[in-house]
Protein backbone atom coordinates (compact mmCIF):
# COMPACT_ATOMS: atom_id res chain seq x y z
CA UNK A 1 0.00 0.00 0.00
CA UNK A 2 1.31 3.46 -0.91
CA UNK A 3 2.18 5.55 2.10
CA UNK A 4 2.24 8.75 0.07
CA UNK A 5 -1.36 8.69 -1.15
CA UNK A 6 -3.95 8.37 1.60
CA UNK A 7 -6.63 5.73 1.36
CA UNK A 8 -10.13 6.95 0.35
CA UNK A 9 -11.46 4.53 2.96
CA UNK A 10 -10.51 4.92 6.59
CA UNK A 11 -11.58 3.35 9.83
CA UNK A 12 -11.21 4.10 13.54
CA UNK A 13 -11.72 1.59 16.29
CA UNK A 14 -12.81 2.93 19.66
CA UNK A 15 -12.96 0.83 22.81
CA UNK A 16 -15.96 2.47 24.45
CA UNK A 17 -15.65 0.33 27.60
CA UNK A 18 -12.30 1.74 28.54
CA UNK A 19 -12.53 5.07 26.72
CA UNK A 20 -9.43 4.39 24.66
CA UNK A 21 -8.64 3.75 21.00
CA UNK A 22 -8.89 0.11 19.98
CA UNK A 23 -5.20 -0.34 19.30
CA UNK A 24 -3.56 -3.42 17.81
CA UNK A 25 -6.80 -4.86 16.45
CA UNK A 26 -6.39 -7.01 13.36
CA UNK A 27 -8.69 -6.17 10.50
CA UNK A 28 -9.10 -6.92 6.81
CA UNK A 29 -10.86 -5.36 3.83
CA UNK A 30 -12.58 -7.52 1.23
CA UNK A 31 -14.44 -6.90 -2.00
CA UNK A 32 -17.17 -9.08 -3.42
CA UNK A 33 -16.41 -10.39 -6.88
CA UNK A 34 -19.89 -10.01 -8.33
CA UNK A 35 -19.31 -12.54 -11.12
CA UNK A 36 -17.94 -15.35 -8.98
CA UNK A 37 -19.89 -14.28 -5.86
CA UNK A 38 -16.89 -14.75 -3.61
CA UNK A 39 -15.05 -12.37 -1.30
CA UNK A 40 -11.50 -11.45 -2.23
CA UNK A 41 -9.18 -9.89 0.32
CA UNK A 42 -7.90 -6.42 -0.58
CA UNK A 43 -5.75 -5.69 2.45
CA UNK A 44 -5.05 -6.85 5.96
CA UNK A 45 -3.63 -4.82 8.78
CA UNK A 46 -3.64 -3.90 12.43
CA UNK A 47 -4.83 -0.70 14.02
CA UNK A 48 -2.14 1.60 15.38
CA UNK A 49 -1.98 3.21 18.84
CA UNK A 50 -4.70 5.62 17.80
CA UNK A 51 -7.03 2.83 16.64
CA UNK A 52 -6.55 3.73 12.99
CA UNK A 53 -5.27 1.74 10.03
CA UNK A 54 -3.90 3.89 7.21
CA UNK A 55 -3.49 2.61 3.69
CA UNK A 56 -6.51 0.32 3.50
CA UNK A 57 -7.02 0.74 -0.24
CA UNK A 58 -5.80 2.90 -3.12
CA UNK A 59 -8.02 5.40 -4.89
CA UNK A 60 -7.78 3.38 -8.14
CA UNK A 61 -8.83 0.13 -6.50
CA UNK A 62 -11.78 1.66 -4.66
CA UNK A 63 -14.35 1.17 -7.42
CA UNK A 64 -18.12 0.77 -6.96
CA UNK A 65 -19.12 -2.58 -5.55
CA UNK A 66 -19.78 -4.42 -2.31
CA UNK A 67 -17.10 -4.42 0.36
CA UNK A 68 -16.68 -5.71 3.86
CA UNK A 69 -14.44 -4.61 6.66
CA UNK A 70 -13.77 -7.41 9.13
CA UNK A 71 -12.58 -6.61 12.64
CA UNK A 72 -11.05 -9.33 14.81
CA UNK A 73 -12.82 -8.27 17.97
CA UNK A 74 -12.55 -11.66 19.71
CA UNK A 75 -8.75 -11.71 19.44
CA UNK A 76 -8.57 -8.08 20.54
CA UNK A 77 -10.45 -8.64 23.80
CA UNK A 78 -8.58 -11.89 24.37
CA UNK A 79 -5.29 -9.98 24.26
CA UNK A 80 -6.71 -7.83 27.07
CA UNK A 81 -7.60 -10.95 29.05
CA UNK A 82 -11.34 -10.61 28.49
CA UNK A 83 -14.04 -12.39 26.56
CA UNK A 84 -16.19 -10.69 23.96
CA UNK A 85 -19.72 -11.51 22.87
CA UNK A 86 -18.69 -11.01 19.24
CA UNK A 87 -15.91 -13.28 17.86
CA UNK A 88 -15.55 -10.83 14.97
CA UNK A 89 -17.49 -7.97 13.40
CA UNK A 90 -18.02 -7.69 9.67
CA UNK A 91 -19.42 -4.47 8.28
CA UNK A 92 -20.71 -5.02 4.75
CA UNK A 93 -21.33 -1.90 2.67
CA UNK A 94 -22.11 -0.80 -0.88
CA UNK A 95 -20.17 1.79 -2.85
CA UNK A 96 -22.34 3.14 -5.65
CA UNK A 97 -20.11 5.88 -6.98
CA UNK A 98 -16.50 6.87 -6.66
CA UNK A 99 -16.37 8.28 -3.15
CA UNK A 100 -14.16 11.13 -2.10
CA UNK A 101 -13.55 10.05 1.45
CA UNK A 102 -15.34 7.39 3.39
CA UNK A 103 -14.89 6.84 7.12
CA UNK A 104 -16.16 3.65 8.75
CA UNK A 105 -15.57 3.69 12.50
CA UNK A 106 -16.28 0.89 14.93
CA UNK A 107 -17.25 1.85 18.45
CA UNK A 108 -17.20 -1.24 20.54
CA UNK A 109 -17.27 -2.78 23.97
CA UNK A 110 -17.36 -6.44 24.99
CA UNK A 111 -21.14 -6.58 24.62
CA UNK A 112 -22.06 -3.93 22.08
CA UNK A 113 -20.88 -2.18 18.95
CA UNK A 114 -21.97 0.48 16.53
CA UNK A 115 -20.83 1.78 13.20
CA UNK A 116 -21.84 4.55 10.86
CA UNK A 117 -20.92 6.04 7.53
CA UNK A 118 -18.79 9.10 8.11
CA UNK A 119 -16.51 11.24 6.01
CA UNK B 1 -57.49 -20.71 29.24
CA UNK B 2 -53.93 -21.58 30.22
CA UNK B 3 -51.06 -19.27 29.30
CA UNK B 4 -49.54 -22.06 27.22
CA UNK B 5 -52.74 -22.57 25.22
CA UNK B 6 -53.07 -18.81 24.65
CA UNK B 7 -49.48 -18.70 23.36
CA UNK B 8 -50.21 -21.57 20.94
CA UNK B 9 -53.32 -19.83 19.62
CA UNK B 10 -51.43 -16.55 19.16
CA UNK B 11 -48.83 -18.39 17.12
CA UNK B 12 -51.53 -19.62 14.76
CA UNK B 13 -53.70 -16.54 14.30
CA UNK B 14 -51.11 -13.78 13.87
CA UNK B 15 -50.43 -13.93 10.10
CA UNK B 16 -47.12 -12.08 10.24
CA UNK B 17 -45.73 -14.50 12.79
CA UNK B 18 -44.46 -17.03 10.31
CA UNK B 19 -42.62 -19.00 12.95
CA UNK B 20 -44.56 -20.97 15.51
CA UNK B 21 -42.77 -22.24 18.56
CA UNK B 22 -42.96 -25.92 19.35
CA UNK B 23 -44.31 -26.34 22.86
CA UNK B 24 -45.14 -22.67 23.29
CA UNK B 25 -42.15 -21.84 25.50
CA UNK B 26 -40.49 -18.60 24.45
CA UNK B 27 -37.26 -18.64 22.50
CA UNK B 28 -34.17 -18.14 24.71
CA UNK B 29 -32.83 -15.91 21.94
CA UNK B 30 -34.76 -12.82 20.86
CA UNK B 31 -34.17 -9.86 18.61
CA UNK B 32 -35.78 -6.46 18.07
CA UNK B 33 -35.26 -4.24 15.06
CA UNK B 34 -35.62 -0.51 15.57
CA UNK B 35 -35.63 1.98 12.70
CA UNK B 36 -33.80 4.79 14.45
CA UNK B 37 -34.10 7.13 11.47
CA UNK B 38 -37.87 7.16 11.62
CA UNK B 39 -38.35 6.33 15.30
CA UNK B 40 -40.43 3.24 14.58
CA UNK B 41 -40.02 -0.52 14.92
CA UNK B 42 -38.33 -2.12 11.92
CA UNK B 43 -41.27 -4.23 10.86
CA UNK B 44 -41.38 -6.72 7.99
CA UNK B 45 -37.61 -7.09 7.86
CA UNK B 46 -36.51 -10.50 6.64
CA UNK B 47 -33.99 -12.21 8.86
CA UNK B 48 -32.31 -15.60 9.26
CA UNK B 49 -30.70 -17.26 12.26
CA UNK B 50 -27.73 -19.57 11.68
CA UNK B 51 -25.82 -21.85 14.01
CA UNK B 52 -22.19 -22.66 13.28
CA UNK B 53 -21.16 -26.30 13.23
CA UNK B 54 -18.18 -26.38 15.64
CA UNK B 55 -16.28 -29.07 13.73
CA UNK B 56 -16.79 -27.88 10.13
CA UNK B 57 -17.45 -24.14 10.72
CA UNK B 58 -20.32 -24.45 8.26
CA UNK B 59 -23.36 -22.26 8.98
CA UNK B 60 -26.62 -24.14 9.41
CA UNK B 61 -29.90 -22.29 8.90
CA UNK B 62 -32.08 -22.58 12.01
CA UNK B 63 -34.93 -20.19 11.26
CA UNK B 64 -35.97 -17.86 8.46
CA UNK B 65 -38.62 -15.28 9.08
CA UNK B 66 -39.51 -11.62 9.24
CA UNK B 67 -40.07 -9.14 12.03
CA UNK B 68 -43.64 -8.44 13.04
CA UNK B 69 -45.30 -5.03 13.36
CA UNK B 70 -43.40 -4.46 16.61
CA UNK B 71 -40.05 -5.27 14.99
CA UNK B 72 -39.78 -8.57 16.84
CA UNK B 73 -39.49 -12.14 15.65
CA UNK B 74 -40.74 -14.66 18.22
CA UNK B 75 -39.79 -18.30 18.06
CA UNK B 76 -36.25 -17.89 16.74
CA UNK B 77 -35.00 -21.08 18.34
CA UNK B 78 -36.20 -23.72 20.79
CA UNK B 79 -34.59 -24.35 24.13
CA UNK B 80 -33.54 -27.80 22.93
CA UNK B 81 -31.75 -26.50 19.85
CA UNK B 82 -30.07 -23.69 21.75
CA UNK B 83 -26.64 -25.04 22.63
CA UNK B 84 -23.42 -23.13 23.38
CA UNK B 85 -21.63 -22.10 20.20
CA UNK B 86 -21.38 -19.41 17.57
CA UNK B 87 -24.53 -18.02 15.97
CA UNK B 88 -25.34 -15.31 13.51
CA UNK B 89 -28.43 -13.34 12.64
CA UNK B 90 -28.58 -12.07 9.08
CA UNK B 91 -30.82 -9.01 8.62
CA UNK B 92 -31.94 -8.02 5.11
CA UNK B 93 -31.51 -4.30 5.68
CA UNK B 94 -31.30 -3.04 2.07
CA UNK B 95 -34.43 -4.95 1.18
CA UNK B 96 -36.15 -3.33 4.16
CA UNK B 97 -35.11 0.21 3.20
CA UNK B 98 -36.10 -0.45 -0.40
CA UNK B 99 -39.59 -1.38 0.77
CA UNK B 100 -39.90 2.10 2.32
CA UNK B 101 -38.52 3.69 -0.85
CA UNK B 102 -34.95 4.32 0.30
CA UNK B 103 -31.48 3.02 -0.34
CA UNK B 104 -29.17 1.70 2.35
CA UNK B 105 -25.40 1.83 2.78
CA UNK B 106 -25.54 -1.70 4.17
CA UNK B 107 -26.88 -4.43 1.83
CA UNK B 108 -27.35 -6.61 4.89
CA UNK B 109 -26.19 -6.76 8.48
CA UNK B 110 -24.85 -9.91 10.08
CA UNK B 111 -24.31 -10.06 13.80
CA UNK B 112 -22.11 -12.95 14.86
CA UNK B 113 -22.08 -13.83 18.54
CA UNK B 114 -20.89 -16.53 20.91
CA UNK B 115 -23.21 -18.25 23.36
CA UNK B 116 -21.29 -19.63 26.31
CA UNK B 117 -24.18 -20.36 28.68
CA UNK B 118 -27.30 -21.60 26.91
CA UNK B 119 -29.35 -21.41 30.12
CA UNK B 120 -29.45 -17.64 29.96
CA UNK B 121 -31.70 -15.41 27.88
CA UNK B 122 -30.06 -13.44 25.10
CA UNK B 123 -31.50 -10.39 23.39
CA UNK B 124 -29.69 -9.26 20.23
CA UNK B 125 -31.38 -6.09 18.96
CA UNK B 126 -30.52 -4.12 15.84
CA UNK B 127 -30.90 -0.36 15.87
CA UNK B 128 -30.62 0.70 12.26
CA UNK B 129 -30.79 3.70 9.99
CA UNK B 130 -29.75 3.96 6.33
CA UNK B 131 -26.17 4.88 7.26
CA UNK B 132 -25.59 3.44 10.72
CA UNK B 133 -26.41 0.55 13.00
CA UNK B 134 -25.70 -0.68 16.46
CA UNK B 135 -26.32 -3.75 18.54
CA UNK B 136 -25.80 -4.87 22.10
CA UNK B 137 -26.34 -7.88 24.28
CA UNK B 138 -29.55 -7.39 26.20
CA UNK B 139 -31.78 -9.65 28.25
Amino acid sequence: MSATESSPLSTHVLNTSDGVPGAKMALSLHRLDSKLMIWTMISVGTTNEDGRCPGLISQEAFTPGMYKLRFETGSYWESLGQICFYPYVEVVFTIRELSQKLHLPLLMSRFSYSTYRGS
Amino acid sequence: MSALRLQQLKGQILPENKITTMAGSPSPLTTHVLNTAMGVPGSNMTLRLYQQDPSTNVWKLITAGATNVDGRCPGLITKEQFKPGVYKIHFETAQYWESVGETSFYPYVEIVFTITNADQKYHVPLLVSRFSYSTYRGS
